[in-house]
Protein backbone atom coordinates (compact mmCIF):
# COMPACT_ATOMS: atom_id res chain seq x y z
CA UNK A 1 0.00 0.00 0.00
CA UNK A 2 2.75 2.21 0.79
CA UNK A 3 4.39 1.87 -2.58
CA UNK A 4 1.04 2.57 -4.87
CA UNK A 5 2.11 6.05 -4.97
CA UNK A 6 6.03 5.68 -6.17
CA UNK A 7 5.19 2.85 -8.49
CA UNK A 8 2.62 4.93 -9.83
CA UNK A 9 5.30 7.84 -10.19
CA UNK A 10 7.30 4.87 -13.04
CA UNK A 11 4.45 4.08 -14.03
CA UNK A 12 3.90 8.04 -15.32
CA UNK A 13 7.66 8.54 -16.08
CA UNK A 14 7.67 5.59 -18.30
CA UNK A 15 4.28 7.08 -19.87
CA UNK A 16 5.93 10.44 -20.10
CA UNK A 17 9.41 9.32 -21.43
CA UNK A 18 7.41 7.35 -24.27
CA UNK A 19 5.30 9.92 -25.19
CA UNK A 20 7.93 12.24 -25.17
CA UNK A 21 8.84 13.15 -29.24
CA UNK A 22 11.60 15.08 -28.24
CA UNK A 23 14.82 13.61 -29.85
CA UNK A 24 18.05 13.98 -27.79
CA UNK A 25 21.38 15.04 -29.93
CA UNK A 26 22.94 11.53 -29.95
CA UNK A 27 26.78 13.15 -28.85
CA UNK A 28 24.62 13.27 -25.63
CA UNK A 29 23.66 9.98 -24.97
CA UNK A 30 26.48 8.65 -23.18
CA UNK A 31 25.72 11.61 -20.83
CA UNK A 32 22.30 11.33 -20.34
CA UNK A 33 22.82 7.21 -19.31
CA UNK A 34 25.32 8.36 -16.57
CA UNK A 35 21.81 9.96 -15.81
CA UNK A 36 19.81 7.23 -15.57
CA UNK A 37 22.31 5.74 -13.70
CA UNK A 38 22.81 8.02 -11.10
CA UNK A 39 18.50 8.58 -10.61
CA UNK A 40 18.73 4.34 -10.21
CA UNK A 41 21.06 4.61 -7.57
CA UNK A 42 19.24 7.10 -6.00
CA UNK A 43 16.19 5.33 -6.38
CA UNK A 44 18.05 2.28 -4.76
CA UNK A 45 19.61 4.29 -2.04
CA UNK A 46 16.07 6.09 -1.47
CA UNK A 47 14.77 2.46 -0.70
CA UNK A 48 17.73 0.79 1.68
CA UNK A 49 17.29 4.41 3.42
CA UNK A 50 13.97 3.65 4.22
CA UNK A 51 14.41 0.23 5.46
CA UNK A 52 17.06 1.26 7.77
CA UNK A 53 15.12 3.74 9.03
CA UNK A 54 17.02 7.10 8.76
CA UNK A 55 15.71 8.25 5.13
CA UNK A 56 15.65 11.84 4.67
CA UNK A 57 13.84 13.48 1.52
CA UNK A 58 16.19 16.49 1.36
CA UNK A 59 19.60 14.38 1.47
CA UNK A 60 17.54 12.13 -1.10
CA UNK A 61 16.81 14.75 -3.89
CA UNK A 62 19.62 16.32 -3.48
CA UNK A 63 22.09 13.47 -3.77
CA UNK A 64 19.83 12.93 -6.58
CA UNK A 65 20.06 15.96 -8.64
CA UNK A 66 23.69 16.67 -7.57
CA UNK A 67 24.84 12.97 -8.46
CA UNK A 68 23.30 13.28 -11.80
CA UNK A 69 24.58 16.93 -12.74
CA UNK A 70 28.18 15.79 -11.45
CA UNK A 71 28.50 12.89 -13.33
CA UNK A 72 27.06 14.15 -16.49
CA UNK A 73 29.85 16.91 -16.28
CA UNK A 74 32.81 15.15 -15.02
CA UNK A 75 32.09 12.84 -18.36
CA UNK A 76 31.75 15.84 -20.31
CA UNK A 77 35.04 17.13 -18.76
CA UNK A 78 36.71 13.76 -18.89
CA UNK A 79 36.10 13.74 -23.14
CA UNK A 80 37.42 17.25 -23.14
CA UNK A 81 40.37 16.01 -21.51
CA UNK A 82 40.75 12.75 -22.84
CA UNK A 83 40.38 10.98 -19.87
CA UNK A 84 37.55 8.23 -19.67
CA UNK A 85 35.97 9.56 -16.56
CA UNK A 86 32.79 8.35 -17.83
CA UNK A 87 33.83 5.17 -17.02
CA UNK A 88 34.70 5.88 -13.75
CA UNK A 89 31.01 7.43 -12.98
CA UNK A 90 29.38 3.71 -13.92
CA UNK A 91 31.63 1.90 -12.22
CA UNK A 92 31.14 4.32 -8.66
CA UNK A 93 27.56 3.92 -9.54
CA UNK A 94 27.21 0.58 -10.54
CA UNK A 95 29.09 -0.40 -7.29
CA UNK A 96 26.94 1.37 -5.17
CA UNK A 97 23.67 0.21 -6.76
CA UNK A 98 24.98 -3.17 -6.17
CA UNK A 99 25.97 -2.20 -2.72
CA UNK A 100 22.22 -1.07 -2.48
CA UNK A 101 20.50 -3.75 -3.40
CA UNK A 102 22.53 -6.59 -1.68
CA UNK A 103 21.43 -4.23 1.76
CA UNK A 104 17.79 -4.31 0.82
CA UNK A 105 18.09 -7.66 -0.41
CA UNK A 106 19.27 -8.61 3.70
CA UNK A 107 16.62 -6.40 5.30
CA UNK A 108 14.11 -8.01 2.88
CA UNK A 109 15.48 -11.67 3.98
CA UNK A 110 15.97 -10.74 7.53
CA UNK A 111 12.07 -9.50 8.01
CA UNK A 112 10.81 -12.59 5.86
CA UNK A 113 12.90 -14.97 8.05
CA UNK A 114 11.79 -13.23 11.49
CA UNK A 115 8.38 -13.71 9.95
CA UNK A 116 8.85 -17.29 9.63
CA UNK A 117 10.61 -17.90 12.74
CA UNK A 118 7.31 -16.32 14.63
CA UNK A 119 4.97 -18.08 12.66
CA UNK A 120 6.69 -21.71 13.63
CA UNK A 121 6.91 -20.77 17.04
CA UNK A 122 2.88 -20.20 17.27
CA UNK A 123 3.24 -23.51 14.74
CA UNK A 124 4.71 -25.19 17.65
CA UNK A 125 3.09 -23.77 20.53
CA UNK A 126 -0.39 -25.35 19.10
CA UNK B 1 1.09 9.69 4.75
CA UNK B 2 4.81 8.65 5.39
CA UNK B 3 7.27 11.13 5.24
CA UNK B 4 9.12 9.43 2.36
CA UNK B 5 6.40 8.85 -0.10
CA UNK B 6 6.83 12.11 -1.75
CA UNK B 7 10.29 12.28 -2.25
CA UNK B 8 10.48 8.89 -3.58
CA UNK B 9 7.58 9.46 -5.92
CA UNK B 10 9.78 12.34 -7.45
CA UNK B 11 12.63 10.77 -7.77
CA UNK B 12 10.81 7.67 -9.44
CA UNK B 13 8.96 10.20 -12.12
CA UNK B 14 12.31 11.25 -12.93
CA UNK B 15 14.22 7.66 -13.36
CA UNK B 16 11.67 5.70 -15.06
CA UNK B 17 11.55 8.67 -17.53
CA UNK B 18 15.37 8.88 -18.14
CA UNK B 19 15.11 5.02 -18.32
CA UNK B 20 12.55 4.90 -20.88
CA UNK B 21 13.98 8.16 -22.56
CA UNK B 22 17.20 6.32 -22.69
CA UNK B 23 15.68 2.73 -24.04
CA UNK B 24 13.61 4.97 -26.85
CA UNK B 25 16.98 6.72 -27.71
CA UNK B 26 19.28 3.32 -27.69
CA UNK B 27 16.77 1.62 -29.48
CA UNK B 28 16.87 4.47 -32.50
CA UNK B 29 20.91 4.09 -32.80
CA UNK B 30 21.76 0.57 -32.03
CA UNK B 31 25.40 0.96 -32.56
CA UNK B 32 25.75 3.99 -32.02
CA UNK B 33 29.24 5.49 -32.89
CA UNK B 34 29.94 9.51 -32.25
CA UNK B 35 32.00 10.11 -34.86
CA UNK B 36 29.53 8.95 -37.68
CA UNK B 37 27.01 10.78 -35.96
CA UNK B 38 29.51 14.20 -36.23
CA UNK B 39 29.88 13.36 -39.78
CA UNK B 40 26.71 13.05 -40.35
CA UNK B 41 25.99 16.29 -38.57
CA UNK B 42 29.01 17.98 -40.58
CA UNK B 43 27.05 16.57 -43.59
CA UNK B 44 23.54 18.07 -43.09
CA UNK B 45 25.37 21.54 -42.43
CA UNK B 46 27.15 20.97 -45.68
CA UNK B 47 24.06 20.54 -47.50
CA UNK B 48 22.58 23.36 -45.94
CA UNK B 49 25.20 25.60 -46.72
CA UNK B 50 25.01 24.03 -50.68
CA UNK B 51 21.51 25.19 -50.54
CA UNK B 52 22.10 28.43 -49.12
CA UNK B 53 24.80 28.81 -52.22
CA UNK B 54 22.73 27.88 -54.69
CA UNK B 55 19.93 30.27 -53.72
CA UNK B 56 22.60 32.72 -53.41
CA UNK B 57 23.68 31.98 -57.03
CA UNK B 58 20.62 32.19 -58.31
CA UNK B 59 20.21 35.72 -56.02
CA UNK B 60 23.26 37.07 -57.83
CA UNK B 61 21.92 35.70 -61.15
CA UNK B 62 18.55 37.61 -60.88
CA UNK B 63 20.56 40.90 -59.52
CA UNK B 64 22.79 40.58 -62.69
CA UNK B 65 20.10 40.27 -65.30
CA UNK B 66 18.58 43.65 -63.39
CA UNK B 67 21.97 45.50 -63.77
CA UNK B 68 22.01 44.13 -67.78
CA UNK B 69 18.70 45.61 -68.45
CA UNK B 70 19.48 48.90 -66.35
CA UNK B 71 22.35 49.13 -68.52
CA UNK B 72 20.99 48.58 -71.70
CA UNK B 73 18.38 51.23 -71.30
CA UNK B 74 20.51 54.02 -70.99
CA UNK B 75 22.39 53.80 -74.31
CA UNK B 76 23.75 57.11 -75.82
CA UNK B 77 26.77 58.30 -76.70
CA UNK B 78 29.95 57.51 -74.16
CA UNK B 79 27.81 55.35 -71.98
CA UNK B 80 27.84 53.13 -75.39
CA UNK B 81 31.03 52.65 -75.52
CA UNK B 82 31.57 51.69 -72.10
CA UNK B 83 28.56 49.23 -72.31
CA UNK B 84 30.22 47.45 -74.94
CA UNK B 85 33.53 47.68 -72.39
CA UNK B 86 31.68 45.98 -70.06
CA UNK B 87 30.71 42.97 -72.12
CA UNK B 88 33.70 42.59 -73.54
CA UNK B 89 35.13 42.11 -69.54
CA UNK B 90 32.23 40.03 -68.75
CA UNK B 91 33.59 37.58 -71.61
CA UNK B 92 36.37 37.86 -70.28
CA UNK B 93 35.95 37.22 -66.51
CA UNK B 94 33.60 34.17 -67.76
CA UNK B 95 30.46 36.05 -66.80
CA UNK B 96 28.54 35.54 -69.56
CA UNK B 97 27.32 32.63 -71.21
CA UNK B 98 28.83 32.18 -74.78
CA UNK B 99 28.55 29.81 -77.34
CA UNK B 100 30.95 28.65 -80.27
CA UNK B 101 32.85 25.60 -81.94
CA UNK B 102 34.66 22.79 -79.86
CA UNK B 103 35.00 19.50 -78.34
CA UNK B 104 33.11 17.65 -75.49
CA UNK B 105 35.54 14.77 -73.61
CA UNK B 106 33.01 12.53 -71.14
CA UNK B 107 35.35 10.43 -68.86
CA UNK B 108 33.77 8.12 -66.69
CA UNK B 109 34.97 5.40 -63.77
CA UNK B 110 36.49 2.67 -65.23
CA UNK B 111 33.66 0.62 -63.58
CA UNK B 112 33.98 -2.32 -65.76
CA UNK B 113 37.66 -2.49 -65.09
CA UNK B 114 37.00 -2.47 -61.52
CA UNK B 115 34.17 -5.41 -61.65
CA UNK B 116 36.67 -7.39 -63.68
CA UNK B 117 39.59 -7.47 -60.74
CA UNK B 118 37.31 -6.54 -57.72
CA UNK B 119 40.46 -7.16 -55.16
CA UNK B 120 42.39 -4.67 -56.93
CA UNK B 121 42.76 -1.03 -55.26
CA UNK B 122 39.53 0.52 -56.63
CA UNK B 123 41.86 3.54 -56.76
CA UNK B 124 43.16 2.78 -59.86
CA UNK B 125 39.65 2.69 -61.25
CA UNK B 126 38.35 5.87 -60.50
CA UNK B 127 38.57 9.25 -62.21
CA UNK B 128 41.55 11.58 -59.84
CA UNK B 129 40.69 15.57 -59.72
CA UNK B 130 44.82 15.52 -61.00
CA UNK B 131 43.48 13.47 -64.62
CA UNK B 132 40.91 16.37 -65.14
CA UNK B 133 43.41 18.88 -63.82
CA UNK B 134 45.72 18.00 -66.51
CA UNK B 135 43.11 17.46 -69.38
CA UNK B 136 42.37 21.49 -68.84
CA UNK B 137 45.63 22.48 -68.88
CA UNK B 138 46.22 20.32 -71.88
CA UNK B 139 43.58 22.14 -72.96
CA UNK B 140 43.87 25.58 -72.01
CA UNK B 141 47.93 25.40 -73.85
CA UNK B 142 45.69 24.44 -77.27
CA UNK B 143 44.08 28.07 -76.84
CA UNK B 144 40.55 27.12 -75.09
CA UNK B 145 38.96 30.11 -74.75
CA UNK B 146 36.07 28.95 -72.72
CA UNK B 147 35.66 25.96 -70.47
CA UNK B 148 32.94 24.32 -68.33
CA UNK B 149 33.24 21.09 -66.55
CA UNK B 150 29.00 19.67 -65.97
CA UNK B 151 28.14 23.23 -66.72
CA UNK B 152 30.91 24.62 -64.06
CA UNK B 153 32.34 27.63 -65.95
CA UNK B 154 36.09 27.87 -65.27
CA UNK B 155 37.00 31.28 -64.20
CA UNK B 156 40.64 32.59 -63.08
CA UNK B 157 39.61 31.73 -59.46
CA UNK B 158 38.06 28.23 -60.57
CA UNK B 159 39.59 25.34 -57.96
CA UNK B 160 39.65 21.95 -59.25
CA UNK B 161 40.36 19.83 -55.88
CA UNK B 162 40.05 16.01 -54.52
CA UNK B 163 37.31 16.22 -51.62
CA UNK B 164 36.98 12.36 -50.80
CA UNK B 165 35.01 10.63 -53.43
CA UNK B 166 34.20 13.61 -55.29
CA UNK B 167 35.68 16.55 -57.02
CA UNK B 168 35.03 20.34 -56.17
CA UNK B 169 34.84 22.79 -58.93
CA UNK B 170 33.92 26.20 -57.88
CA UNK B 171 33.61 25.35 -54.75
CA UNK B 172 30.06 22.98 -56.05
CA UNK B 173 30.64 18.81 -56.04
CA UNK B 174 30.98 17.02 -59.43
CA UNK B 175 30.85 13.39 -59.46
CA UNK B 176 31.38 11.27 -62.61
CA UNK B 177 30.56 10.92 -65.62
CA UNK B 178 32.86 14.12 -65.97
CA UNK B 179 31.85 16.33 -69.28
CA UNK B 180 34.23 19.08 -70.00
CA UNK B 181 33.51 21.18 -72.53
CA UNK B 182 35.79 23.87 -74.18
CA UNK B 183 35.36 26.26 -76.95
CA UNK B 184 38.43 26.57 -79.11
CA UNK B 185 39.99 25.33 -82.30
CA UNK B 186 38.91 21.92 -82.43
CA UNK B 187 41.78 20.64 -84.07
CA UNK B 188 44.34 21.84 -82.13
CA UNK B 189 42.54 21.01 -78.58
CA UNK B 190 42.00 17.55 -79.98
CA UNK B 191 45.28 16.63 -80.66
CA UNK B 192 46.72 18.41 -77.27
CA UNK B 193 44.88 16.16 -75.16
CA UNK B 194 45.33 13.26 -77.66
CA UNK B 195 49.16 13.40 -77.20
CA UNK B 196 48.86 13.71 -73.57
CA UNK B 197 46.47 12.88 -70.68
CA UNK B 198 43.87 11.40 -72.74
CA UNK B 199 45.99 9.04 -74.05
CA UNK B 200 47.25 7.86 -70.73
CA UNK B 201 43.94 7.59 -69.84
CA UNK B 202 42.69 5.54 -72.92
CA UNK B 203 45.77 3.01 -72.26
CA UNK B 204 44.65 2.67 -68.70
CA UNK B 205 41.33 1.49 -70.30
CA UNK B 206 38.83 4.45 -69.07
CA UNK B 207 35.51 4.92 -70.72
CA UNK B 208 36.35 8.34 -72.57
CA UNK B 209 34.37 9.92 -75.41
CA UNK B 210 36.13 13.00 -77.12
CA UNK B 211 33.60 14.64 -79.60
CA UNK B 212 34.55 17.47 -82.29
CA UNK B 213 31.39 19.84 -82.11
CA UNK B 214 30.08 23.54 -83.98
CA UNK B 215 27.95 24.33 -81.68
CA UNK B 216 28.77 24.31 -77.89
CA UNK B 217 27.37 26.48 -75.45
CA UNK B 218 29.28 27.03 -71.74
CA UNK B 219 27.17 28.38 -69.11
CA UNK B 220 28.05 32.04 -67.01
CA UNK B 221 30.18 31.54 -63.97
CA UNK B 222 27.63 31.49 -61.11
CA UNK B 223 29.08 32.79 -58.16
CA UNK B 224 30.48 36.11 -57.53
CA UNK B 225 33.54 37.57 -58.14
CA UNK B 226 34.77 39.48 -55.23
CA UNK B 227 38.68 40.78 -54.74
CA UNK B 228 39.08 41.88 -51.06
CA UNK B 229 42.52 41.96 -51.00
CA UNK B 230 43.84 43.04 -54.59
CA UNK B 231 44.09 46.46 -55.14
CA UNK B 232 43.87 48.64 -58.67
CA UNK B 233 47.54 49.23 -58.72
Amino acid sequence: MRLVLPIMGLILGAYIGSTLTFQLPAVYIKYMSIAVLASLDSVFGGIKAIMEKNFDGATLLTGFFTNALVAALLAYLGDRLGVDLYYAAVFAFGVRLFQNLAIIRHHILTSFKNIKIFSGDDHERQ
Amino acid sequence: MRKYILPLTLICIISSFFLVFQLKTQAKNTNFNPLSQKSLNLITIIKNLEQEIETQENQIEAMRNQLNELQSQNNSGKLQDLRQEIIKAKIDAGLTAVSGKGIVITLDDNNEGLIAVPNDDPNKYIIHYDHILSLVNELKIAGAEAICINNQRLINTSEIRCVGNVILINMTRIAPPFIIQAIGSPKLMTESVSLGQLNILKSSNYPILLEEKEEIIIPAYKGELQFEYAKLQ
